[in-house]
């Protein structure tokens, strides 16, 4: 099973996920706090903003075009490594990930 | 969702008509039995699949592969003719060009500016009916932002314009099966397909619109010419009629739920989450469907290609395999997955801005009324979409 770890200010949780889920997802049924998702994994609302930050970060696939666009909207600022959880599935290729939550969301 | 489990059974056969005005007006009971008799059903009065448990309902809406939306997400031939090839319709790379150039004025980003003005006029209006006591919530309060703002926005020609109410409550009525209903509306579509195409053109929009900007997006290269009139439809029909019946519709939940109301008004942070409450639990519109590319199982049942599938929200909605005790309204449940807005490479493009009117309204009620109480109403008696066409309430 896949581990993933989500720093939220000085803390951090790394949580066990099931392949088939998104980051976003996972990040919800944790109770991971910071992550909106406003809508619901659709590429709409910036809402599940992360700064990927450590671990197998060359597996993940690239940014999609909707998920582009919606990164130009997101509160806290965009970095180069900037994603929106909900645009990244979870695979056992991307075991030990490390994502900060985005401070401010809305 | 499985879909390799080894032994396919025989798929569920049902023939309880879904459109019938009685199940229209409540649905409820007539969902529950499909849900409970599979993953599909076939529905034997019009020959096509029923997905209304959640999860078959998400899947099939994130499984454009299997179920392409090219070949029309109606469920008749002559309307999944009409549109073909504006962005509801399409596929793969057509389809995020188009959606593209359509969602431009639709991002968090782009819609940001337009809050104070949404706020301010939501807040006069809510001003206005509160003082007077009793008004029409669906054609007084649920109108109001939609027409004045969002019409202005797309900025079709002023002739004409009143027209759009009309034409979008046809059109969905068009995306039905071929049953009266459906042909009763079929001829206002050529009225409107012919004002997409001789009067929503360059010249004759408002200047600085977002249909002008479809244009603009077609002579820069980024969408075919041809399509222009086709996604005109992308703006004309889904950006009214849609938000007015969810605020239709939630004032009807808060009158029914008082106690839901006041937790709302003590705690006006919970706004957004009743929103997305109102709309798991009377999803604005109720279906679409998906042609079928190839045989596919959902679990265990096998799905035939060339066959086509009804994904009905409003049932996967109210699932209780994924919503405990979906039939109570929870104004704190915060349901941000709900299949309102349907979900995949097709959700609602408008959903941002239609949060945005809804969220502005309802914390403008919320300072100003304690109760709602419904003195007459009278339900929509349509295809795909659900709300209210009359809700005269009086606010206290
Ligand atoms: S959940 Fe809305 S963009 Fe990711």
């Amino acid at each position: 099973m896949p581990k993933i770890t989500y720093r939220v200010g000085g803390d951090s949780t790394t949580v066990d996920a099931a392949v088939g889920t998104s980051l976003m997802q996972l990040a919800l049924q944790n109770a991971v706090s910071g992550i909106v998702a406003e809508c619901g994994g659709n590429a709409m609302c910036a809402t599940c903003h992360v700064y990927v930050e450590d671990g197998p970060v060359d597996r993940l696939a690239d940014v999609g075009a909707a998920e582009d666009e919606m990164l130009d909207c997101t509160m806290s600022p965009r970095e180069p490594n900037s994603r929106l959880s909900c645009q990244i599935p979870m695979t056992d290729e991307i075991d030990g990930l490390v994502v900060r939550v985005a401070d401010e969301q809305h | 969702m499985t879909t390799t489990a080894p032994a396919t059974t025989i798929c569920p056969r049902s023939d309880f008509d879904v459109y019938t005005d009685s199940a229209l007006l409540d649905p409820w009971p007539g969902y529950r039995e499909l849900r409970d008799a599979g993953p599909l059903v076939h529905l034997d009065r019009y020959g096509m699949f029923a997905a209304t448990r959640y999860d078959t309902v998400s899947h099939v809406l994130r499984t454009p592969e299997v179920f392409p939306s090219g070949e029309g997400v109606m469920m008749n031939d002559e309307m999944n003719q009409v549109l073909r090839g504006n962005t509801l319709c399409s596929d793969g790379e057509a389809h995020d060009a188009s959606r593209r150039v359509i969602a431009r004025p639709l991002t968090p980003k782009a819609l940001r500016p337009l809050h104070d003005e949404i706020r301010a006029e939501a807040r006069g209006l809510v001003d206005r009916l509160t003082a007077r006591g009793s008004f029409d919530a669906a054609g007084d309060l649920a109108h109001h932002l939609p027409v004045t703002i969002v019409s202005n926005l797309v900025g079709l020609p002023e002739e004409g314009r009143e027209r759009m109410l009309v034409w979008a409550s046809e059109m969905f009525n068009c995306f039905g099966p071929m049953n009266e209903r459906t042909q009763r509306s079929l001829s206002v579509l050529g009225e409107m397909m012919e004002y997409a195409t001789t009067q929503a053109v360059p010249g004759k929009l408002k200047p600085g619109s977002w249909a002008e900007a479809v244009h603009d997006a077609a002579a820069r290269g980024e969408v075919d010419p041809g399509k222009c009139p086709v996604m005109m439809i992308d703006y004309m029909g889904p950006s009214l009629d849609t938000t007015i019946f969810a605020i239709s519709s939630a004032v009807w939940l808060f009158a029914e739920n008082p106690d839901q109301w006041d937790l709302v008004r003590e705690n006006p942070s919970l706004v957004p989450s009743a929103i997305n409450e109102v709309l798991r639990m009377e999803a604005p519109i109720q279906d679409f469907s998906r042609s079928v590319a190839v045989d596919h199982e959902i679990d265990g049942v096998l799905l035939p290609r060339g066959s086509r599938v009804i994904a009905f929200y409003g049932a996967g909605n109210r699932d209780e395999r994924h919503y405990p005790d979906p039939d109570r309204f929870d104004v704190t449940r915060n349901p941000t997955d709900h299949l309102g807005f349907g979900a995949g490479p097709h959700a609602c493009v408008g959903m941002n801005l239609a949060r945005l009117e809804m969220r502005a309204l309802f914390e403008a009620l919320a300072e100003k009324v304690t109760r709602f109480e419904v003195q007459h109403s009278e339900r929509a008696l349509h295809n795909i979409l659900r709300g209210f066409t009359r809700l005269d309430v009086t606010v206290h």
